[in-house]
């Protein structure tokens, strides 16, 4: 049997041999040292792809859904709050968070084989593309939308009549946000009928 | 020879203007529909039926013939004036909103859509 100098080892068996020089205190205290900067790092990394400037960083969002959204109420209103891209379509909560942001990745595919990258690509595809989203929110119960609105805070002196029965029958009904409202923030698809707007004659 | 050409560039002139007139230009169906469903119009309006708001035909009816018809329609869209409901309620009717805001064009395109419903 033969000796083998440790520094011509591989690198996993140099990585699984015990420290002979430094404590176990040095070590652990390494490790919480380097593990804060890798989470940190990650989730600073993860939260820059949360904000405007990197949605409407590529053309594809830029030129059709950003300049719809900023004459939205989502954009500009009465009281000064404004939601963005994430604040509708990124899970508040850090695990399905990531799990949108993997799901997302499929994204960058898209990207580099130009499946949206003109306007009538994107049209073509809005249906497609919003039926997705409205999956997605709907699997949710609307949970994005309810970080801000919930049916308890409606107030029936403040709200109309209408809207305010039509919110109650849909809480009775276990409706959430996304079954009634959609294209808040964006137009809605060509051609796509609303629920309720239905009109057999056209 | 003369004369034909002269009316010739005459009936060309008419149609030209004919075409370019407001009228011929006015309405554009399908930028209506879609400024209606953008609008969610037809949440409270059919094109014949009554719903919780009264049928466009039956809009069409009262506004038909009236100089001033795409301009109280207009005004109606976009002033959010006390409406009464199918229920016997009262409350203000949505204001129609464009993209870009406020683009009266479209607006008048979609009084003119429900001035031209028909009955069947």
């Amino acid at each position: 049997m033969t000796n083998v100098n440790p520094a011509q080892r591989g690198w996993w068996a140099r990585l699984r041999r015990p420290s002979a020089k430094h404590s176990v205190l040095a070590l652990a205290a390494g490790g919480f040292v380097a593990g804060i900067i890798f989470w940190g790092g990650f989730n600073t990394g993860m939260e820059a792809t949360n904000t405007l400037e990197f949605c409407v960083s590529c053309h594809e969002m830029r030129d059709t859904v950003y300049q719809e959204y900023q004459y939205t109420i989502h954009y500009s209103n009465r009281t000064g709050v404004r939601a963005i891209c994430s604040d509708c379509h990124v899970p508040k909560d850090w695990t399905h968070k990531l799990i949108r942001k993997i799901k997302a990745s499929g994204e960058v595919w898209g990207k580099l084989t130009g499946s949206i990258d003109t306007k009538e690509k994107f049209e073509a595809r809005r249906l497609t593309l919003a039926q997705h989203e409205w999956e997605r929110m709907k699997a949710r119960d609307s949970i994005e939308c309810r970080n801000c609105h919930s049916f308890d805070a409606m107030s029936p002196e403040l709200q109309k009549k209408t809207p305010y029965k039509k919110h109650m029958e849909a809480k009775a009904a276990g409706k959430s946000c996304i079954d009634c409202h959609q294209g808040i923030a964006h137009k809605l698809p060509k051609g796509y009928k609303k629920p309720g707007t239905e009109d057999e004659e056209e | 020879m003369k004369q034909s050409s002269r009316i010739l560039a005459a009936a060309s002139v008419a149609v030209f203007a004919a075409a370019a007139s407001p009228a011929a230009l006015a309405l554009d169906v399908e930028a209506a529909k879609d400024l209606a469903q953008q609008n969610n119009c037809k949440q409270c309006h059919a094109l014949r039926k009554d719903k919780d708001g009264p049928s466009f035909l039956k809009t069409a009816e009262k506004y038909r013939g009236k100089a001033n018809a795409v301009d109280e329609i207009v005004k109606h869209l976009t002033s959010g004036k006390k409406v009464k409901l199918a229920d016997g309620s009262e409350e203000n009717h949505k204001i129609v909103k464009t993209m870009p805001p406020n683009d009266l064009a479209q607006i008048k395109n979609l009084a003119e859509y429900v001035l031209s419903i028909q009955p069947k």
